[in-house]
């Protein structure tokens, strides 16, 4: 970067998934190496939907969240409040309550706004002719920064907020922002994160473009099968998950805990296809983080790779990786377990990553029964790992030709 | 005395929508004070109380309402209008 940067730390972390709710609950089923992935037989009815399988969040209680914050709320922004109020816990932050805190930003976001809703909204828009029956909190619900605004409303959150927006990469965005913004020295902690809903609408987006899994429908404990020989495509899947990042100085300050440090990111847009994954941009996003978080390939120590069980997203991706680090860094895919939550997945991938720092054990790639020979030249996870590692890479690329990577460090005292 | 079929009615769209606790459902009860609303609930209620009473209320008339009460003569009348098809059934 030129100038030395500050150090940022994670102090609390807020996880929603398919593999369960909270941060230890998520994790212990990894370690079980569990998968989250079901199969929708209502999902029959749709008119040329193929895939019949998602990931969904378990049940969870939304009453810890009063009427009035959750009427505007669709389920992804009650996901990303909990994930917050998680993560605000374990940092131990109060905020909200009406303080007012320029110096505290939410940067979090989705997709879209709610696909159920906005699909109710213009039945019945093209039902009546006009929007006669509306609802008037509909519009809160669907407007892109939903989850920036539901959480801040929950919160009583009286600051700066961002809404951000770029599909599979928001939540990697949110926190590598995030980061830049504490660089600056305006902002002492950010709250980073991401959430998305379960839909068929988010199913059939990549249905239509031959991406999603259609093979496995009989057998959900098979499907989403990254840099796997006989892998078809994703599963979709739903989540939030939210950090707070902050910096050295709060930290200090506070008296916090730190879970991690995070040492920098980049997102780059290849401009070249908004669908088709391009191996050299992957390495020149992979390598513009390591420049700025002022580190090399010889840092790191596991790659958290995106791979979402596409054909060509984890070739891409399983080459790029084997350019910058090689056959010698385990590389492991987490989107076997949970399926692809969008929005949420940086964020929920960071956190396991982080989880994975803690518990010296590296999760494998679940179902990689015969690795792809187009996906060879790294070195995959094929079990969980015992292993004690300092720092880890976490990609994430999204439609659009957005990629993400970020690195965390564990913290050593 | 009101129609206790509206009253029940009104009552019953009050919880499932606005997950107001039966005890608090009184007649007296001011909705933005007591029960805890606001405007963008007010425009809500319009909705719930033509897609599950029937009733079509306009955004003016329900403005003016202050009270639990006043929802309940308020259906009562819209009710009394000639054609009006109301559905009390819960």
């Amino acid at each position: 970067m030129g100038v030395k940067s500050m150090k940022v730390y994670v102090t609390g972390m807020g996880v929603m998934s398919s593999l369960g709710n909270g941060v230890h609950s998520m994790f212990q089923s990894l370690l079980e190496n569990k998968s989250g992935i079901k199969h929708f037989p209502d999902w029959q009815k749709y008119n040329g939907l193929h895939t019949h399988l998602a990931a969904p969040v378990p049940e969870y209680d939304i009453t810890q969240i009063p009427r009035a914050a959750r009427r505007t709320m669709s389920r992804m922004s009650e996901m990303a409040v909990l994930a917050t109020l998680e993560a605000l816990h374990q940092a131990k932050l109060k905020i909200g309550d009406h303080q007012y805190t320029p110096r505290i930003a939410i940067c979090m976001g989705s997709t879209t706004g709610s696909p159920e809703m906005m699909e109710a909204h213009f039945k019945k828009m093209f039902d009546r002719g006009g929007p006669e029956g509306q609802l008037g909190t509909t519009f809160f619900k669907v407007m892109n920064h939903t989850i920036a605004s539901n959480v801040a409303s929950a919160l009583g959150f009286y600051g700066p907020a961002l809404g951000i927006s770029s599909a599979c990469a928001t939540s990697s965005q949110a926190m590598i922002l995030g980061w830049e913004l504490l660089q600056t020295g305006l902002y002492d902690i950010v709250i980073a994160g991401g959430a998305d809903e379960l839909h068929y609408t988010g199913a059939a987006v990549f249905d239509i473009v031959q991406a999603a899994s259609r093979g496995y429908n009989d057998r959900p404990n098979k499907a989403s099968r990254p840099f796997d020989q006989a892998r078809d495509g994703l599963v979709i899947s739903e989540g939030a998950a939210v950090l707070i990042l902050e910096s050295e100085k709060s930290v200090l300050n506070r008296e916090a805990k730190k879970l991690a440090e995070f040492r920098g990111g980049m997102y780059m847009c290849d401009g070249t296809h908004m669908s088709q994954p391009q191996k050299l941009s992957m390495v020149q996003t992979m390598k513009e983080a390591l420049s700025r978080a002022e580190l090399t390939a010889a840092d790191v120590d596991y790659v958290n790779a995106h791979a979402t069980a596409t054909i060509q997203g984890d070739q891409e991706e399983a080459k790029a990786i084997a350019e910058l680090v090689g056959n010698n860094v385990p590389v492991s895919s987490l989107k076997g377990h949970f399926g692809h939550s969008l929005a949420a997945c940086g964020a929920i991938e960071a956190i396991a990553s982080i989880k994975m720092m803690h518990e010296n054990t590296l999760i494998s790639t679940r179902n990689l029964d015969e690795v792809d020979p187009e996906c060879a030249g790294i070195l995959h996870l094929r079990e969980n790992k015992k292993m004690s590692i300092k720092t880890v890479l976490s990609n994430n690329f999204a439609f659009g030709g957005i990629n993400s990577s970020l690195l965390l460090s564990s913290i050593h005292e | 005395m009101n129609n206790e079929k509206v009253v029940a009615k009104v009552n019953d769209v009050m919880r499932r929508g606005f997950e107001i606790p039966a005890d608090k459902l009184i007649p007296s009860a001011t909705l933005f004070e007591d029960l805890g609303l606001d405007s963008l609930d007010a425009v809500d209620m319009l909705v719930h109380l033509e897609e599950n009473i029937g009733v079509k209320v306009d955004g003016e008339q329900i403005m003016k309402v202050r009270t639990l009460q006043d929802i309940y003569t308020l259906v009562e009348n819209l009710a009394a209008e000639p054609g009006a098809h109301i559905k009390l059934d819960i």
